[in-house]
């Protein structure tokens, strides 16, 4: 199962420190997914090795209208594993569902977002993960933590009838926001979704990253054309 | 009032709770019991909350991070683990919050799954992105000061002074 975090400058800890902590509750890797304004300076590999977690580099573009945000994925999209729009408005809602090229489009229902069936059924054929965000319920309270806990809801009777390929996060901006996934599944568990559909949550952002690596990787030319070991030098 | 016969007692379980939080904080009993008892009622209720309890009977804390041992009602281990989830902060003060273990007994919660980070923290220069910065150091991690918040960070990230 992996978390994806917000780390130092955009979160208060840096990649580091939420990675140990992420390793210590049983998480098997982190998402990074800085703003693309406030990107992290870390070196996955030398974190890898010391904690033994994987560390995916990711990005969410906050962009003010989706041409901005078209911009923002090109120019991310060779250099990231994994590509998050910062979701929330009906016109970034409806690009990143439409992109094939966006991995996540992130709490698509906060501030004026919405979501419904054209948007999931775009999501299913392009493959863009929706977001469940649980940081509003694990951190907020009072009418915001039921109008949060509201459009999850809502979210999840959606991406439920359409099989919509989703992800689940608790959004952590530091070490102290981690939550260990029994914690996640048992808090899943009580706001009305099963433990096994936020474990299966947690567990796609490792299989879109292993996905985007293998598609990333040198010996990938295109669907069902890779380099094999004919071509090599004998 | 006469204790009830064995059978007719509640059956207890026991959470073996880990916190933490910046150095500069202090975090007390009666504040932890506060935010468990907000945080069960509001994510499960008033009946919910009752089920499951939620009284604390263990609690230490020093430097920065704590134990605690919380008793629920057999049966509502997974529901009282979704409230302490749930606590995000204590007094104004952010915790990371994890449930290590759950026992029969508090004996069996706090040999099994607490007391096992016997670590001082120390208070040390440390180089902290290209500026000297002051950090508090436990085992392999430490928090570094910057001008008015904690960064929390690893030995990856800083040098000693």
């Amino acid at each position: 199962m992996y978390e994806a975090v917000h780390a130092r400058p955009d979160g208060e800890s840096t990649v580091a420190r939420v990675a140990k902590t992420a390793a210590d509750y049983g998480f098997e890797g982190v998402v990074v997914r800085n703003h693309a304004g406030a990107r992290a300076a870390y070196d996955p590999d030398e974190i890898r090795d010391e904690y033994g977690i994987d560390i995916v580099e990711g990005v969410e573009i906050r962009a003010d209208d989706p041409q901005q945000a078209s911009g923002s994925v090109g120019n991310f999209r060779t250099s990231h594993t994994v590509v998050g729009i910062h979701g929330g408005t009906t016109a970034l809602n409806r690009f990143a569902v439409e992109q094939a090229k966006v991995d996540v489009l992130a709490h698509p229902m906060t501030g004026n977002g919405d979501f419904n069936h054209v948007l999931a059924k775009a999501a299913v054929e392009n493959g863009v993960r929706i977001e469940f965000n649980l940081g509003g319920v694990l951190r907020e309270s009072g009418g915001r933590r039921v109008r949060i806990l509201q459009s999850l809801r809502k979210l999840g009777e959606i991406v439920d009838h359409y099989d919509a390929p989703y992800v689940v996060s608790a959004d952590p901006t530091s070490h102290l926001e981690l939550r260990t996934p029994r914690e996640l599944k048992a808090l899943g568990e009580e706001i009305g979704f099963s433990g096994e559909f936020v474990e299966d949550g947690l567990a796609e952002w490792g299989r879109m990253a292993e996905r985007n690596r293998h598609v990333q990787s040198e010996s990938f030319i295109e669907p069902g054309v890779e380099r094999g070991r004919y071509e090599e030098e004998p | 009032m006469k204790h009830l016969p064995k059978h007719l007692r509640p059956r207890w379980r026991y959470l073996a709770v880990e916190l933490e939080t910046w150095p500069d904080e202090r975090l007390g009993r009666r504040s932890f019991q506060r935010e468990l008892w907000y945080a069960g009622q509001n994510l499960l209720g008033d009946p919910g909350s009752a089920d499951a309890d939620l009284s604390v009977v263990r609690f230490r804390f020093t430097d920065g991070t704590g134990e605690a041992v919380v008793k629920v009602r057999r049966g509502e281990t997974e529901s009282a683990r979704a409230a302490v989830a749930c606590i995000d902060e204590i007094d104004g003060a952010p915790v990371g919050i994890r449930v290590s273990g759950i026992s029969g007994t508090i004996r069996a919660a706090e040999e099994n799954y607490l007391g096992r980070d016997g670590q001082d923290s120390e208070e040390r220069n440390v180089v902290f992105g290209n500026e000297e910065r002051v950090a508090v150091l436990r085992d392999d991690v430490g928090d570094v000061r910057l001008d008015e918040a904690f960064v929390g960070a690893t030995d990856l990230d800083y040098h000693l002074v």
